[in-house]
Parts: C-alpha cells; sequence; structure tokens
C-alpha cells in the first residue's frame, strides 16, 4: 500500500457523491487564555458531516473532541477564541453573534449530554421541558405543542408516552431521561444532532436501546449524527465514519470499516490494542503504552504522538499533515502502521517518570 | 425544516486573529482584577487593626475620656483635633480608634471562639452521626430558636455591662450558627471516598477529624466567620447602643452612635463616623471572607 | 530492607493454602429505608438480597452488574463498613459481621478499596507522601524515615518516580496517577484483599489498559486476591479468574470466566455479553449490540420469584411464581435460573422453546 499516494488537499470536498455535506468543518481552532498561559484545545479541525449519516469522533482526554462541538454550537465561553469555519446549512457558525446562535441552536444543530439528569430540570414535568422546546422555536398554540410533545415521545420510543408528560425526571429511568433528552433535541427536527458521550453514564443495556434508537432516527428523519465518544468499540459498532483526535487535531478519518480494517495511525492501533477483548484469556497483559497526553498550555514539537510511539524518530520532529494517503482514509503520521503490527510491546504498566500535567 | 432566511453574510472562514498575546488585553486587565479584588479588602483590614491597636500607642492623640465640657462639638479640622470633639469634649479621632479598639476585640475575640469552639462542636455532631448528633443538634436548636439579638441581650442583661461579659453574650449566639455550618460541611466531606479510605487505613476518629475534615472545612468556615465579623461588630453597636456592652463612657462605635444619635441634629457628624467606620469594616470583611474562600478552594 | 523477598513469600504462602476460601460471604443481605418528601418512610429498598460466594486465595473474583444490581453496596456490607442487615462473612475463623467497631480498624488491614474517582479518594490536601503512609502510621511501628523508605517502595511498585512524586499534591496530578497512588495506599499494609470498585471506569482508555496491567503485575508480585467489581464485562473477563453476575441484588450465575463467556447459563448473563459493543482488534469487524428490551425494575419493588423475568425473553408463569436458587452446573459454576441456558444459548428443562421441543415441533 504506497504512503504517499495522491496527496489530497485538506479543504477539498470529501464524502459521498454530489453530496452537499449538511455541516462542512474547516480549519477550526479554538484557544483558551487561562492565567497568563495560551492553551491551544483545538489545532485545526476539518471534517464533513453529510445527511443522514453518522460521524463518531473518538478521542481520550485533553483532545479537544468536546471543545470542537461546542465551539459548533457557540456553548464555548467568552475567553475562548475560536477561529476558521464551519458552514451548517449555508450559515456560517464561527463568529456568529449570541443572538443568531440561539436560533440556530435546538433548530439546525442540538446536542446531548452525558449525564440525563443534569441536563433536565428536576422541578418541571418531562412534558412541560419538551413542550418548552418545541414552542421556543415554532409559534405553535398550546394543544399543538400538547400533540407535538406525544408525537417526540413516540419517536422516541417512550413506552407509555400519555403517563410520561406528566412524570418528573426522578420518576424515570437513566434510559428514559434520555430519550427525554432526545426528544428535546429532536423537538425542531435539527439537521445535525450532537451526542456527547450521550450513553458513557448508561448502562450497557440501555446504551444498546439508545445506539439502536439514534441509528433508527437518523434513518427516518435524515438527521445527521455526531457522536463523541472514547468507545472505539460503539463507534466501530454503529457509526459510518470515524475520526480520531489527539491533542488537538485530527490525527486519522476514514469510513468505520476501512478504518478499523487498516489502522495507520500509531495511536489508533494503541487504542485498539488497549481494549480488553473478550476474547482474551483471564490475566492477559495487555499492549500498553505509556506516557499520558500532552499538555494542551504546552507548545508541542511536531508530531503530538510522538514521545510516545514507538516508531517515532527524527522525522517526526516535523509535524505530519493530515493527508489522504489512501482513498477515502486520511492520517497523519510519517511511519503509518501496516498490517497488524503492535507498535507497543506487552508490557506491565509503564509509566514515563516525572511525566508532568 | 430549514428556515428560509438569508445566510449570515457571505460563507467565508475566519481568520485566525495575528496575536493571541497573553500579555495584552483581557488577560493582564484579568490578572490586575484579581490581585485588586483580593488586595484591597485584606488592605483596609490590615489597615483598620493598625490604625486601632497601634494608632493609638504612637500617635500624639487626647486621651478617648475625661475631655473638658468647654471644648465640647468642635468641628472637624480644629487644632489637634482633626475630626474634632464630640458634646463631651472628647476627642472624636481618638474615640473612634479607641472604640475600634473594643470592637475589632470584641468581634475576634467571638469569632474566634465560635470557630474553635462551634467548629469543633459541629464537626464532631456531624462525623459521629447517631444519637450523639442528635443530641447535640437538640440543644443547639435551643440556642438557635431564640432570636439572636434577644437571646444576647439577655445574657448581656443578666451578666452586666462589660467587655468580657459582651464577648460571652455574643458568643452564645455565634457558637450554634458556626455548628451548623460546621456539622453541614463535615456531612458533605464525610460522604467523600477519601474519609472512607482513611477509615479503612485504620486511622483513629480524632486523626480523620483533625487531619481529613478539619482541612476540607477550613474554607468555608473562615468565609462563615469573615461573614460572622460584620455581624458581631454590629450586634455588639447594638448592645452597646442600648446600653448593654461597652459601659460608657469608654468608646465603641455603638455607643458612639448611640450618643451621636442623641445630637443628630445638632451635630450630624458624630454618628456619621462611627457609622462609616462600622461599613467599611463589615464591607471589607465580608470581600475578604469570600476572597479567602475562593482562594483556598482553587477557584 | 527491601520487602520483595518477604512479599514473595507471602504470595507463595497465599497460593500454597488453595483448599480453604479466604473470604467465606454467605447470605448477605442489606436493605435501605427509602424516604419520601418530608422525611416520610416510603418502601424498603432491597440493595442486596441473599448474595453468597467464595474468594479463594490468589483469585480474582469479578463481580459485574448494572445500575441497581447492589455490586458496590455487596463490597461495602462484605467489608462492614456498612453493616449487612444478615448475612455471614468468614475471614481467617472469625465472622466479620459480629466483629466489634474498633476492633474492625485492625481488620482492615487485610482488606483495601480502590475507588472509582482517583482524586475522591485522596485527601487533596494532603502530600502523596502522607497518603500512601496513611495506613503505616495507623497499624505499624515504624519510625518516620522507615515509613518514607516504605512508601518510596510502593511508589516504584506501581510506577511512579518517588523522587517526582513523593511531595506533590493530588491536584497536580492527572487521573492515571492519582489513581496508581490509590494503588500504592492500598497494597501498603500488604492486604490479602484489594477490593476494585469500578477502578478504571473514570480513566481514559489508553490509562484504563496501564492500570489494568498494573493489576495484574501486582496481583503476581504480591500474591493479592481481587474483588474486581465493574460494569464493562470484557474488562472484567480479562482480569478474573471467576465472575460473578449480579442482577437487582441477587447472584444470576457465578462461574469460572471462560465458561461463562463462553456459554452462558442465565438469560440476563447472556443479554449482557450480547449487549457489548465489540471490537475484533485483528479484523477491524465490528458486532453491533443485541437490545434487550426494558428497563432496570425498582429494588423498591422487584418483581416476584424470578427478578429478571419482566426483561427474559423466556420468562415463563413459574418465574413469577417460584425465585429460583443457586444450583451447581459444574465446578465452581451456579446458576439461579429456572431454565438455564444450554451451549446454543437456548433454555432446558422442558421449556417450549429449548432444543427438544424446537427439534418436535420441527420434527
Amino acid at each position: 500500500m504506497s504512503v504517499v499516494g495522491t496527496s489530497v488537499e485538506q479543504s477539498a470536498p470529501r464524502g459521498g457523491v454530489g453530496d452537499r455535506p449538511v455541516l462542512s468543518v474547516e480549519d477550526l481552532r479554538v484557544t483558551f487564555t487561562r492565567h497568563g498561559r495560551r492553551i491551544r484545545a483545538v489545532k485545526g479541525v476539518s471534517f464533513d458531516v453529510q445527511r443522514g449519516r453518522m460521524l463518531a469522533i473518538i478521542g481520550e482526554s485533553g483532545s479537544g473532541k468536546s471543545v470542537t462541538v461546542r465551539a459548533l454550537m457557540g456553548l464555548l465561553p467568552p475567553s475562548a477564541a475560536v477561529s476558521g469555519s464551519a458552514v451548517l446549512d449555508g450559515r456560517q457558525l464561527v463568529g456568529m453573534s449570541d443572538k443568531q446562535m440561539r436560533r440556530v441552536r435546538g433548530m439546525n444543530i442540538s446536542m446531548i449530554f452525558q449525564d440525563p439528569a443534569r441536563s433536565l430540570n428536576p422541578t418541571m414535568s418531562v412534558g412541560a421541558q419538551i413542550a418548552e422546546a418545541v414552542r421556543t422555536h415554532q409559534q405553535v398554540s398550546r394543544p399543538q405543542a400538547a400533540e407535538r410533545v406525544l408525537e417526540l415521545l413516540r419517536l422516541v420510543r417512550m413506552p407509555a408516552p400519555e403517563k410520561r408528560v406528566h412524570q418528573f425526571p426522578h420518576q424515570l429511568s437513566g434510559g428514559m431521561r434520555q430519550r427525554v433528552v432526545i426528544a428535546i433535541a429532536l423537538a425542531s427536527e435539527p439537521d445535525v444532532l450532537v451526542a456527547d458521550e450521550a450513553t458513557t453514564a448508561l448502562d450497557v443495556t440501555t446504551q444498546a436501546q439508545i445506539m439502536d434508537l439514534l441509528v433508527d432516527l437518523r434513518e427516518r428523519l435524515g438527521t445527521a449524527v455526531v457522536m463523541i465518544s472514547h468507545d472505539l468499540g460503539l463507534a466501530a459498532s454503529y457509526a459510518d465514519e470515524v475520526m480520531v483526535m489527539y491533542a488537538g487535531q485530527v490525527v486519522e478519518r476514514a469510513p468505520t470499516q476501512t478504518l478499523f480494517s487498516n489502522v495507520r495511525m500509531p495511536y489508533t492501533r494503541a487504542l485498539v490494542e488497549a481494549i480488553p477483548q473478550i476474547s482474551h484469556p483471564s490475566h492477559t497483559l495487555l499492549s500498553v503504552v505509556g506516557g499520558h497526553p500532552p499538555d494542551p498550555g504546552r507548545p508541542v514539537q511536531g508530531c503530538p504522538f510522538r514521545p510516545r510511539c514507538a516508531k517515532a524518530d527524527d522525522t517526526c520532529l516535523t509535524a505530519p499533515p493530515l493527508d489522504m494517503h489512501e482513498p477515502e482514509h486520511s492520517y497523519a503520521c510519517w511511519h503509518p502502521v501496516t498490517g497488524h503490527e503492535v507498535p507497543v510491546a506487552a508490557a506491565p504498566a509503564a509509566e514515563i517518570p516525572g511525566g508532568t500535567r | 425544516m430549514a428556515v428560509t432566511e438569508a445566510p449570515a453574510a457571505a460563507v467565508v472562514a475566519v481568520p485566525a486573529p495575528d496575536v493571541l498575546d497573553p500579555e495584552r488585553g483581557s488577560l493582564r486587565w484579568a490578572g490586575i482584577r484579581r490581585r485588586l479584588v483580593l488586595g484591597i479588602p485584606l488592605g483596609f483590614v490590615a489597615l483598620l487593626i493598625l490604625a486601632c491597636f497601634v494608632g493609638p500607642l504612637v500617635l500624639p492623640l487626647h486621651p478617648p475620656v475625661g475631655g473638658d465640657i468647654l471644648n465640647s462639638a468642635l468641628p472637624p479640622g480644629s487644632p489637634s483635633h482633626p475630626l474634632g470633639t464630640d458634646i463631651n469634649g472628647n476627642d472624636v479621632l481618638s474615640r473612634l480608634l479607641h472604640g475600634g479598639q473594643s470592637s475589632l476585640l470584641v468581634a475576634i475575640s467571638v469569632n474566634l471562639i465560635g470557630l474553635v469552639v462551634g467548629g469543633g462542636i459541629g464537626a464532631l455532631s456531624g462525623y459521629a452521626g447517631g444519637w450523639v448528633d442528635n443530641v447535640i443538634m437538640r440543644v443547639l436548636d435551643v440556642f438557635i430558636a431564640f432570636p439572636s439579638l434577644v437571646l444576647t441581650i439577655a445574657i448581656a442583661q443578666a451578666l452586666g455591662p462589660s467587655l468580657p461579659n459582651t464577648i460571652l453574650a455574643l458568643t452564645a449566639f455565634s457558637i450554634p450558627a458556626v455548628a451548623r455550618v460546621a456539622r453541614s460541611a463535615t456531612l458533605r466531606i464525610k460522604t467523600m471516598p477519601f474519609v472512607q479510605a482513611a477509615e479503612l487505613s485504620g486511622s483513629p476518629a480524632w486523626r480523620i477529624l483533625l487531619r481529613h475534615i478539619a482541612p476540607n472545612i477550613t474554607p468555608q468556615m473562615l468565609n462563615f466567620a469573615m461573614l460572622g465579623m460584620g455581624i458581631v461588630i454590629v450586634t455588639e453597636g447594638a448592645l452597646s447602643f442600648l446600653g448593654l456592652g461597652i459601659p460608657a463612657p469608654n468608646p465603641s462605635w455603638g455607643n458612639m452612635i448611640y450618643e451621636g444619635q442623641q445630637s443628630m441634629s445638632a451635630t450630624p457628624l458624630l454618628v456619621l463616623w462611627p457609622s462609616l467606620a462600622l461599613l467599611a469594616t463589615v464591607l471589607s470583611f465580608n470581600l475578604l471572607g469570600e476572597n479567602i474562600r475562593d482562594e483556598m478552594s482553587g477557584r | 530492607m527491601t520487602d520483595t523477598t518477604v512479599t514473595t513469600e507471602r504470595a507463595e504462602e497465599r497460593a500454597g493454602s488453595s483448599a480453604e476460601p479466604l473470604l467465606a460471604v454467605r447470605n448477605i443481605v442489606q436493605e435501605f429505608e427509602s424516604r419520601g418528601p418530608g422525611g416520610v418512610k416510603e418502601g424498603v429498598i432491597h440493595a442486596v438480597s441473599d448474595v453468597s460466594f467464595d474468594l479463594m486465595p490468589g483469585e480474582t473474583l469479578g463481580i459485574v452488574g448494572e445500575t441497581g444490581s447492589g455490586k458496590s453496596t455487596l463490597a461495602r456490607a462484605v467489608i462492614q463498613v456498612e453493616r449487612p442487615k444478615s448475612g455471614t462473612v468468614m475471614f481467617q475463623g472469625r465472622d466479620l459481621t459480629t466483629v466489634r467497631h474498633r476492633d474492625l480498624k485492625k481488620v482492615w488491614a487485610n482488606f483495601q478499596m480502590v475507588y472509582q474517582d482517583p482524586f475522591g479518594s485522596l485527601n487533596p490536601r494532603w502530600r502523596i507522601e502522607d497518603v500512601i503512609a496513611e495506613p503505616l502510621v495507623s497499624h505499624t511501628r515504624l519510625t518516620a524515615g522507615q515509613r518514607r523508605e516504605r512508601v518510596r517502595e510502593l511508589l516504584e511498585l506501581v510506577g511512579l518516580r518517588p523522587e517526582t512524586y513523593l511531595r506533590r499534591r493530588p491536584m497536580e496530578l492527572s487521573g492515571g496517577q492519582a489513581q496508581r497512588v490509590a494503588i500504592a495506599r492500598a497494597i501498603a499494609l500488604d492486604p490479602a484483599v484489594i477490593i476494585c470498585d469500578e477502578a478504571i471506569s473514570s480513566l481514559d482508555v489508553l490509562i484504563q489498559a496501564q492500570v489494568i496491567n498494573l493489576f495484574e503485575t501486582l496481583r503476581r508480585e504480591l500474591g493479592l486476591s481481587y474483588l474486581f467489581i465493574a460494569h464493562d464485562l470484557a474488562t472484567v473477563k480479562q482480569v478474573s479468574d471467576r465472575v460473578g453476575v449480579l442482577y437487582l441484588g441477587q447472584l444470576a450465575e457465578i462461574g469460572p470466566s471462560e465458561e461463562i463467556y463462553r456459554a452462558p447459563r442465565h438469560p440476563y448473563t447472556k443479554a449482557l455479553l450480547d449487549s457489548v459493543p465489540g471490537l475484533d482488534p485483528d479484523t477491524g469487524v465490528a458486532r453491533r449490540p443485541v437490545t434487550l428490551k426494558g428497563d432496570v425494575p425498582s429494588p423498591l419493588d422487584p418483581p416476584s420469584g424470578c427478578r429478571f423475568r419482566t426483561r427474559c425473553p423466556f420468562a415463563q408463569d413459574v418465574c413469577a411464581e417460584r425465585a429460583p436458587v443457586l444450583e451447581d452446573m459444574g465446578p465452581g459454576h451456579q446458576v439461579s435460573c429456572h431454565f438455564p441456558l444450554d451451549d446454543q444459548g437456548l433454555p432446558t428443562r422442558g421449556h417450549p422453546l429449548s432444543r427438544q421441543a424446537l427439534d418436535v415441533a420441527t420434527g
């Protein structure tokens, strides 16, 4: 497999044939200033989301995945400097005023968060909260809103919707609460739904239900879903396309099957190797890479994964660009992984001595 | 689904700002503001304590009592009386500083006792739980049930006006209040895994209280104590105002306000000075308390 | 003086006496009162209902369960941090439930716990050196200098350089580093059992792998036994010799990890296994989970008979009338079900969907 190939410019359109992406992000950068230090949380991220497709953004703490989507939603504090371009259905989101953003939010792009208990007002009935979401963006009468609430509850497969309308969040289970949150997010039929670790706090059985729901909604409503997660297995099972982020940059991106059958970026490979597998016998030692991600407040020379990468050498002091080295498969690495080589040894827990925050 | 609305301007990327210099602009200002917010009240409190305790020793002031009636009601700016004199001929500045001494002494003592005794009782009660907690809380409830001023007045009346008695009377309502706060803070800390881990490590209860609970409830307690400073000074003022606190003719801001109030139409400034002093002091302590809490809990 | 020689001896000693269980837990019941608004007693939360298991020396027993399974409550009830309503816990010939609180502190030298929140389990105001030394202060007569030596050893055991970390405070550490400190503290007294209560759930994926490896390494070097509580099946299986599956306060199945995963006997175990998104690292093929319907019932009002029957695809009338009991299925393997599954995942014992019934039906 040739690594050089046709190096495609980052800004060239990706995705399906003739299909304009509903969300197109170019060179998004987010920088915070805190206590006199510049923290580069997102360092030039580009991606497209097609209608009706699910993109999974995978990364660990500090990868910048949450900051990226929050920048799109305008949910960052005023101290955040956002630059670049994010076009949603013809609208430029970066630099939008608060007022304009408020209208776009909910209407065109919605977000659901990790903890459904914290996203819902404990003192308001579930029906009232969904109705509020409905009436925020559309001028409808109360009876019409009530109808819509029931419609939405059925859409999210809530058992016994008529009963739930009057119930309060604490009376519902975690899975049901998350369905309510999804109903609220879908109230105005947005083009894009962002799920930020939306199933992390749920049980495995509930997680499966909610992911099934998201897939179903994607097919029925054509909503594009951007799923943020640290769970590779989840992404592999449900997403159409996977984008891996590390230290504020995209390091690998490809359609799901392509990516996982041919992992190229050593970091992604390390992630895959680090997942405990049911097929492993008891007391297996996992292939582990030591150290931890770089501090976003400190500048990094070259490839951010260099200090932890077994394949790194001096060429890695120059940052590798994210290029589409293979059809539909982009990665940023001078020494990509080939075949099933594992870039780290199966070693007991190694910690880079003296690694500081 | 899509709202037909003209898209915002052209679909143009927002260029990265040329300079994101942390030295410039909003960041430096934020740093300065932080230092000011912490520094000003701290500075004022320090100045106050210095003035009231060290001032009278160093400055050539007239004695606060025993003034000459002939000198009564001199206006501010009079020779050797920068703030004038009161109706008894005593130097206002001197009375203000000496009065501040009394007021601050009372406030600091009461809050210190409250912190130590009240904090101790509250933490113990919260940590022990069960019947110990119940009994202590019910006893404290009795004290808290009384309107604080009424309680203080009753005690002060019974004991008679003097500095130590004032302190005692005020602790009666400070201790239960602090105990309540300490208890709820302790209950919160108690559930944290590191307390459980300490118990599992075999640490005895006294060590857990002293080295785990106490350091972690301190920020909240200090904040409460600072608020308490203001409350105590004002209450002491009320007591003295009613003749139950610092006995006349010894000055305290409270009784200065009382006396000044009596001749307010003629000499309004006599009320103003101690009132301003009270206001500034209470404000500073409150701000200081909040800042201390913020700093200690790591923002 | 290095303690490694002592510890390897201990490890051998422990592994040697394999006939007797280290911990014999029998019939633990834990209940809590549930109070409504205004403090009115509303009902009883049946957190743990009649759970029994053994922990053999040198063994890692995994406990898997979802929300409401009672796994953390069970752990706390076993080590008597919260006294169980009833049941016994035999350890070194003593029933821990009858040991008085002040004597418990000494018993706890044998049991340590590693918690889910690495920062929550460390006092934010203490230095790392003091955090790790705390159990040594309470239980040993070492001098300050000897303690510091021991702390250095422990830090090295968990992969942290002592010079760097001794004087630091928890807020200066990352999640993975903080959890290593918690582990160092847990092994300070060379305990017999370490309970890991979701000890890796809040860590990043790569760090999780590091810490799992650390647990394994320590297990070998120090001869530790673990009670490993988690909700992630793959992780539990990888570290455990045997696995117990909890559902709504009861043990559905307990047995050797290989068997449980190869051929689960309880429908809930099978459903759990099917719910895990799987990614084959070699082929990159992902398996989409099979969804289990319904929600976990409330522990305030658990279903009659078998508690899993409201979601079980094989539930029959008898499941509502009579609660199943744990029965032996093989060495060290027990299941609590009226119609345990066979190797193909079909219910047995005359169930309408059993292999025999299907064979008959299809002729």
